[in-house]
């Protein structure tokens, strides 16, 4: 079974939300002073210098995890592999509902930026992985595992 | 209890749950879908002239990817999969009337459409759809471009057929051929081999469902089956053609671009069961 167009297009699409979860982080972290003192207010001066810096490395740690994990998952995505498929859209199911809930309440302005783009990135990685063709590729039937295909011997 | 056993169990559980997160997911996609659309259209107007860039990414949203999404949904509820005379767009939508059937091997019904004239369309792939793009933006023909997918009995077409109107690429003949499945008998109990619709694309336009951009077609697609036996019955005396009067009754509809369609209802049914297949055997007077 040849790769369906639209699982190559989701795998590259979870790819530029990485990308677009790189431009996040970098934006963060040249405005970090900035972004403590809107998070904490008053309490923003009395973190020194070596804390703040603790704190944003921590951050910028995680976030790189999460986006290693993610860039990991497009590519088994890409190799044919339903799980990841499956654990993506779980991921962007909960952003997008996230997002829906914030603007929604109105706490949230969608003008064209990064949150729109991410946005837009998450709704066209669901399309795309939950389209007929990418579903059936990723559950297309396999040669059985090895394991799977042992009869119950001796060793059980 | 022995661990195949269980190994199975867990993994036809787990399966039947994916079906559910599918169906869900393929849902949630588009309802995200309407709203992003949503978000695109409000945002066209406060960008001044920019807006039209967000207007053109609106209209691709909503042709490519919300309206046949919502299409789908729609029609997996509400149209039945069985045969009824009609082929199904990608979307569910109905397509093409089923104008014609072919008794005989694939060989033959080959052979036969290549002596009458007919152009085998290439497949879909990277390099056909590479092609489409450089011979439109070059103006060079491309006799063997693709046909967009129909399917029947659940299947893309086997093969499709073209013809050319003299170098104009938004008009052309077209006929799509579904190998039947065994034992399949007509509705009336005919045995025929292959299904088969012609019709005649007459101009590039707009889907009225989806608003893609899609061929039109003639909407008097009997005279585009009978242009299809005449060819075949005037290059080989060896075909003979026998006519299920009345197969569907003469219905005026529509097909998935929103065309109007008009038949008398008339299904010939093309024996090739006589062509030579072997280049050897067609030899000239």
């Amino acid at each position: 079974m040849p790769r369906p167009a639209a699982t190559a297009m989701g795998a590259l699409l979870v790819l530029l939300r990485v990308l677009a979860g790189v431009a996040w982080l970098a934006a963060l972290a040249a405005t970090w002073r900035q972004a403590l003192e809107d998070e904490l207010g008053e309490f923003a001066p009395e973190i020194d210098a070596a804390t703040a810096d603790a704190v944003l490395w921590f951050v910028l740690g995680a976030g790189a995890i999460i986006l290693l994990v993610e860039a990991v998952l497009a590519v088994l995505i890409f190799l044919g592999a339903n799980w990841p498929r499956i654990l993506v859209m779980v991921f962007a199911t909960l952003s997008i509902s996230g997002t829906f809930a914030a603007w929604w309440a109105g706490d949230q302005e969608l003008t064209l930026d990064l949150t729109l783009v991410t946005l837009a990135l998450d709704i066209l990685v669901m399309l795309a992985l939950s389209s007929r063709p990418a579903r059936a590729y990723a559950r297309r039937p396999r040669e059985p595992r090895r394991r799977g295909r042992r009869p119950p011997g001796p060793g059980r | 209890m022995s661990e195949q056993g269980m190994a199975g169990r867990s993994r036809s559980r787990r399966f039947s749950l994916n079906a559910v997160l599918d169906q869900f997911f393929f849902v949630y996609a588009g309802l995200a879908a309407i709203w992003l659309a949503y978000l695109l259209a409000s945002e066209t107007f406060a960008f001044g002239w920019w807006g039209i860039l967000v207007f053109v990414a609106f209209w691709a949203l909503l042709a490519y990817l919300v309206l046949p999404r919502v299409h789908r949904v729609l029609t997996t509820i509400y149209v039945p999969d069985y045969f009824m005379g009609r082929t199904r767009t990608s979307d569910g939508l109905f397509g093409d009337p089923v104008n014609l059937a072919v008794v005989g091997g694939e060989a033959q019904l080959l052979a036969a459409m290549d002596a009458a004239g007919w152009t085998r369309a290439d497949d879909v792939t990277l390099a056909s759809s590479r092609r489409i793009i450089t011979s439109t933006l070059t103006r060079r023909s491309y006799d063997e471009a693709p046909v967009s997918p129909l399917f029947l009995f659940g299947r893309k077409q086997d093969f499709a057929f073209q013809q050319e109107v003299a170098g104009n690429p938004a008009k052309r003949h077209h006929v799509r051929f579904w190998r039947c499945p065994d034992d399949w008998l007509l509705p009336g109990g005919a045995r025929v081999d292959w299904l088969a619709a012609g019709t005649f694309d007459r101009a590039v336009g707009l889907s009225l469902f989806t608003l893609q951009v899609t061929h039109k077609i003639d909407a008097d697609t009997d005279v585009e089956r009978d242009h299809i036996v005449r060819t075949l019955r005037d290059s080989d005396a060896a075909i003979e053609v026998d006519v299920l009067k009345d197969f569907s009754t003469g219905y005026h509809s529509r097909n998935g671009g929103g065309d109007t369609i008009r038949t008398d209802g008339d299904l010939p049914v093309i024996d090739v069961r006589a062509v030579a297949t072997t280049a050897g055997s067609v030899v000239a007077p």
